[in-house]
């Protein structure tokens, strides 16, 4: 009785998706429209927008690259990293350095090795990843807020490295970023008089192109991870440590590859911050930076990539936005006096946004898209409900929860499970 | 579920043919005994297993039971490679698999499928089978996330192979559902098809009827027996059902405080007074040290899986109910544990 | 030899003073299983409300309610924010903690926006009677504020442990720690446990704070938060379960700066200001000898 009852709902479910016709197909296809369109309107932008939201817009772009690779390290692999700014450095420190001939500035002598851009780019990223591979020891030992901490370490010992090693860094004053160019094409305001369709075509319009190929390709390259192998190994280490890896998952390895790929992915987007800003000092890349994107990432959605896309607009959007207008938003007023400047709304902004989110919306929104999506199956979850067995079974939301609450210590190492899951038990939603 | 038997098995590549029961083509079943040797394991001063000695032999369905906290789990874990040994080994055949990693000793052909449900519940049936398949996939991230014609490929073959799984457990319409909305007894078969999926030699289950009303547990049952029939591999599992194991094993090892208490066939193990005196205890001793355990004997041939029985409660009516009780018999007495 | 002496004796001080935020922060773990990213905001509430109020009322008042004011702010947050979340019984998931510990990042978020704002770029004083005097005894120099610092550290710890251990409350904490579920099932509610831990930990901070913003430091500046920051590796360095760790981390963290900036000199390969690192250096050191921490519980799983 009860499984011709289950059966039925489990196929309703199944027919959600299931229906036929061609109102069917454009459910289906419905994602990839909307995608193409964006991308369509992303690519005529600039030829409509001025300099201040080019700004905004490449800005937006760095960061989402950032945020995808923190989304998959502690949303999809459920590790902890606080140490994001740290990454971000490596990569901008590293373009600067590599890209920049070295100069002398009164005393302060700053090293470079004048590399093409491109190269330099690509060696950054690169070296980044190999800052994320010599943390793996560290990661391969420690677990859950041990291993959070243990990363925000590293953010206070880039701190110091970045005011300390001055000719490779600056120092405490920082150093100016190289310009990129491609090929001889250069990405910054040049007499050239280069012009699409009539709009002259300066820095931020050239570095909008450039943002915009970089993150479409950081996120289908993400995309293609997640969705495969890789990906489903990385889920399962979140899922349960000692399962995956008696599944076959070689988990102390697939932790070093999550942060492995997180370091590049934050590598990346430390060289486009280098490039939209102009300059890289140690202030740009501290504690702050990397709460922000643990902000933007559980905004998103933990272990989503148009989540990371949501988030990064909301939370480095809406400052720029903010201050874009603060002359008309009454409740704003300017740096110095004593009212509420732009940038410190924002940060009410978001940072309500997450207690609230946390409290309501756990899957950020990329939770609510889904929900919007497949309505009944996301209602069905989020009440943690098998349909209601005929007394076999653990009572459903609160025995699983007990199931998943389980710690597994894995293979010789130890500390609090505190491991960040993407998905919320029922009984985070429901109020318990 | 209740299919004839065949004798189709699978091998470790994909598309060697697919699984069905009505494919009678006989195969060698696995061909190698597990064999657990004199294997010690200490938490400090405490002897979870001590010189536990056990032989598996290829092909069987094997029970491991005994009162909670005789250390079943514990072997598990030493098989598994999650637990390191004090001392003893365990071995497949000539491979040694004590001192091996995990994910090691699942690629030499030890699966798993555990009591406790892992698994984010949004995670779809198939994606949970598909991690079974990790091991005898070698896409990796460049591979994958630059989507190589031959990542897709792979990832084509082996989910073929997954889908023939899971139709083989009765699961292939719930493919692309998410298994937080699946019933109890279907979250259990995808734990179990996971396991298969990894294309073990030896399956280990972990409890797999446990908190299961009777027809999900006929029809674990009867994948079970389907997957000796017809996959030839060899079957640990641990138990309380008293039923099932005594109509499914062929053979059955008792555990109690760490050591083996007897080892036999079912109907040797149920009347042997050590293993009645693991359940009841003496009259000295009473059942303190077993903790909330459940009492129970093992019906003779009165096995098999009985009749609907509530499931969850710690005492349920005998399970000879309804037959002529002889003075000389031994009753059958079932009881399940109560989930933790 | 003085130098040496000097420097541990500054480092001990400062450690207790770390100390008292690191165990604030290892009794809301305890608590509620959460790292509270929020500590760092609540040092800055207790010293931003002592700084405001030291004005109209005096430093004793002020203090005083700079430390009730703080603890009472802990506790709403747990109230309102964590009942919320399923706490009610002390039964949370892995899932939940970590939502859990993501919204004190948020509160943190606001909290320091917002007294960032107020404060501005100024430097707050929050006078404190015992002014910026110190003494020395052979050649070792103490501030007077450290060495009061020292002395009530000392007095809270002690009263916290013999809490911990004599009362019902310590019991409770103790007990819910190790075993919610038996706690619970023992009818320890786990929100008066919680509650109480949080406002525990809350009046702890603010009396860290009015410590941190003595001399030799010039006051109060926003970057008191950063101190906190310093708490994390020291409660980790004891062990994050531990409260007896969380006092040994600390002392050695407050040691530890104390000596490499005492050193700096013969330092100076390291570059300048390696202070702000070396407590996580020897977190890290610490925790590849001891993945748990010195005083920390390695983790048996059940599988």
């Amino acid at each position: 009785m009860s499984d011709t009852h289950s059966t039925s709902r489990a196929r309703g479910f199944c027919a959600v998706r299931g229906a036929g016709g061609p109102r069917a197909a454009l459910t289906a296809r419905l994602p990839l429209v909307s995608l193409l369109v964006v991308l369509v309107v992303l690519v005529v932008l600039p030829l409509y927008l001025q300099e201040f939201w080019l700004r905004v817009g490449f800005s937006i772009f760095g960061a989402v690259i950032g945020a995808i690779g923190l989304t998959i390290l502690v949303g999809t692999t459920g590790q902890l990293s606080l140490g994001h700014a740290f990454f971000l450095a490596v990569g901008a420190i590293s373009y600067c350095w590599l890209a920049s001939e070295p100069s002398d500035l009164g005393s302060r002598h700053l090293g470079g090795l004048g590399l093409p851009p491109l190269v330099a780019m690509v060696l950054a990223v690169l070296i980044s990843g190999l800052a994320g591979l010599l943390f793996s020891p560290v990661s391969a030992r420690l677990r859950g807020i041990y291993l959070g901490i243990a990363s925000l370490g590293l953010v206070f010992v880039g701190q110091h490295v970045l005011n300390s090693a001055t000719p490779v860094t600056g120092g405490f004053n920082g150093r100016r970023t190289p310009h990129f160019s491609l090929f001889g094409f250069a990405f910054d305001n040049d007499d050239s008089g280069f012009a699409v369709l009539g709009v002259p075509f300066g820095r931020f319009e050239r570095l909008w192109y450039l943002g915009l190929v970089l993150v479409v390709l950081a996120a289908w390259f993400a995309y293609g991870v997640l969705r495969s192998r890789p990906g489903r190994a990385l889920r399962a280490v979140r899922d349960g440590e000692i399962a995956a890896a008696v599944t076959g998952i070689d988990v102390t390895g697939y932790r070093a590859r999550a942060f492995l790929v997180s370091s590049m992915y934050a590598g990346l987007a430390g060289v486009l911050y280098a490039l939209s800003i102009g300059s890289v000092a140690p202030e740009s890349f501290t504690v702050d930076v990397s709460i922000q994107y643990l902000a933007i990432i559980l905004l998103g959605g933990l272990g989503s990539i148009g989540g990371a896309v949501a988030g990064s607009v909301f939370v480095i959007g809406l400052p720029l936005l903010l201050e874009q207008y603060s002359e008309n938003l009454p409740f704003l007023s300017a740096p110095g006096s004593s009212g509420v400047t732009s940038a410190e709304a924002a940060k009410y902004a978001y940072g309500a946004a997450v207690i609230l989110f946390v409290l309501f919306q756990p899957r950020g929104l990329a939770g609510i898209a889904y929900t919007l999506v497949s309505g009944r199956r996301a209602a069905a979850l989020r009440r943690g409900s098998d349909p209601p067995p005929d007394g076999g079974g653990p009572p459903a939301g609160r025995g699983r929860a007990a199931a998943d609450g389980a710690a597994f210590a894995g293979t010789g190492s130890v500390g609090p499970a505190g491991t960040v899951q993407a998905d919320l038990p029922a009984g985070a939603a429901s109020g318990g | 579920m209740t299919g004839a038997a065949d004798t189709t098995s699978v091998t470790g590549s994909p598309g060697a043919g697919p699984l069905t029961r009505e494919r009678p083509v006989p195969q060698p079943p696995a061909a190698e005994p597990l064999v657990v040797r004199d294997v010690t394991v200490r938490f400090g001063a405490l002897a979870a297993l001590a010189d536990v000695s056990l032989r598996v032999e290829p092909g069987s369905v094997h029970a491991l039971i005994g009162p909670n906290g005789a250390g079943k789990s514990t072997l598990f874990n030493v098989i598994s490679g999650v637990y390191r040994v004090t001392s003893g080994r365990v071995l497949l055949g000539e491979t040694v698999l004590t001192g091996q990693r995990p994910h090691r000793v699942t690629a030499l052909g030890v699966g798993r499928a555990f009591q406790n449900l892992a698994g984010s519940p949004y995670e779809s049936v198939l994606d949970n089978i598909m991690i079974g398949r990790h091991h005898l996939m070698r896409t990796g991230f460049l591979g994958a996330g630059l989507r190589v014609p031959a990542a897709r490929r792979e990832e084509r073959l082996h989910r073929a192979r997954a889908r023939e799984i899971a139709e083989f457990l009765d699961l292939g319409a719930r493919l692309h559902v998410p298994i937080g909305i699946l019933p109890y007894g279907e979250r259990k078969r995808v734990e179990v098809a996971r396991a298969l999926a990894t294309e073990p030699r030896v399956l280990l289950l972990d409890e797999p009827v446990a908190g299961m009303n009777g027809v999900e547990t006929a029809q674990m049952t009867a994948a079970i027996r389907a997957i000796r029939a017809s996959l030839g591999i060899t079957v640990l599992l641990v138990e309380h059902d008293m039923a099932m194991v005594m109509s499914l094993a062929d053979r059955v090892t008792v555990l109690d405080f760490g050591r083996v208490v007897a080892d036999g066939t079912p109907a040797e193990v149920s009347r042997d007074p050590a293993v009645i005196r693991a359940y009841l205890g003496t009259g000295d001793e009473g059942d303190a040290a077993t903790g909330a355990a459940a009492v129970t004997l093992a019906a003779d041939a009165a096995g098999g899986p009985g009749p609907a029985e509530a499931a969850g409660g710690p005492a349920t009516g005998a399970a000879a109910a309804g037959q002529r009780a002889d003075p000389d018999d031994e009753i059958a007495v079932s009881t399940r544990k109560e989930q933790p | 030899m003085t130098t040496f002496v000097s420097l541990l004796v500054n480092g001990i001080s400062q450690g207790a003073v770390y100390a008292l935020i690191a165990l604030g922060f290892v009794i809301i773990f305890k608590a509620s299983e959460v790292l509270n990213f929020a500590h760092g905001s609540m040092l800055f509430v207790g010293a931003y409300l002592t700084a405001r109020l030291v004005g109209p009322v005096g430093f004793a008042a002020a203090a005083v309610i700079g430390v009730v004011g703080t603890a009472l702010l802990a506790v709403l947050v747990e109230r309102l924010l964590f009942s919320r979340v399923g706490r009610g019984t002390g039964l949370a998931t892995q899932g939940q903690v970590a939502a859990l510990t993501i919204m004190t990042l948020g509160l943190d978020i606001v909290i320091a926006t917002d007294l960032t704002r107020r404060i501005g770029s100024r430097v707050l004083s929050l006078d404190q009677p015992w002014g910026t005097g110190a003494f020395s005894v052979g050649g070792v120099g103490l501030a007077y504020n450290r060495l009061i610092a020292m002395g009530t550290a000392a007095v809270l710890i002690l009263a916290f442990f013999a809490a911990f251990r004599f009362t019902g409350w310590g019991v409770a904490l103790r007990a819910s720690a190790e075993d919610p579920e038996a706690a619970a099932l023992m009818g320890i509610r786990h929100w008066h446990v919680s509650a109480l831990a949080w406002l525990v930990a809350g009046g702890l901070a603010a009396v860290a704070a009015v410590f941190l913003t003595g001399s030799p430091t010039p006051g109060l500046e926003p970057s008191i938060r950063t101190v906190a920051f310093l708490a994390f590796p020291a409660a980790i360095i004891g062990g994050l379960d531990s409260t007896t760790g969380a006092l040994a981390g600390g002392v050695i963290v407050g040691v530890a700066q104390s000596l490499v900036a005492g050193y700096a000199d013969h330092l100076q390969f390291l570059g300048g200001d390696f202070g702000g690192a070396v407590p996580y250096v020897v977190m890290l050191v610490v925790l590849l000898a001891r993945p748990a921490g010195l005083f920390g519980t390695r983790e048996l799983a059940r599988v």
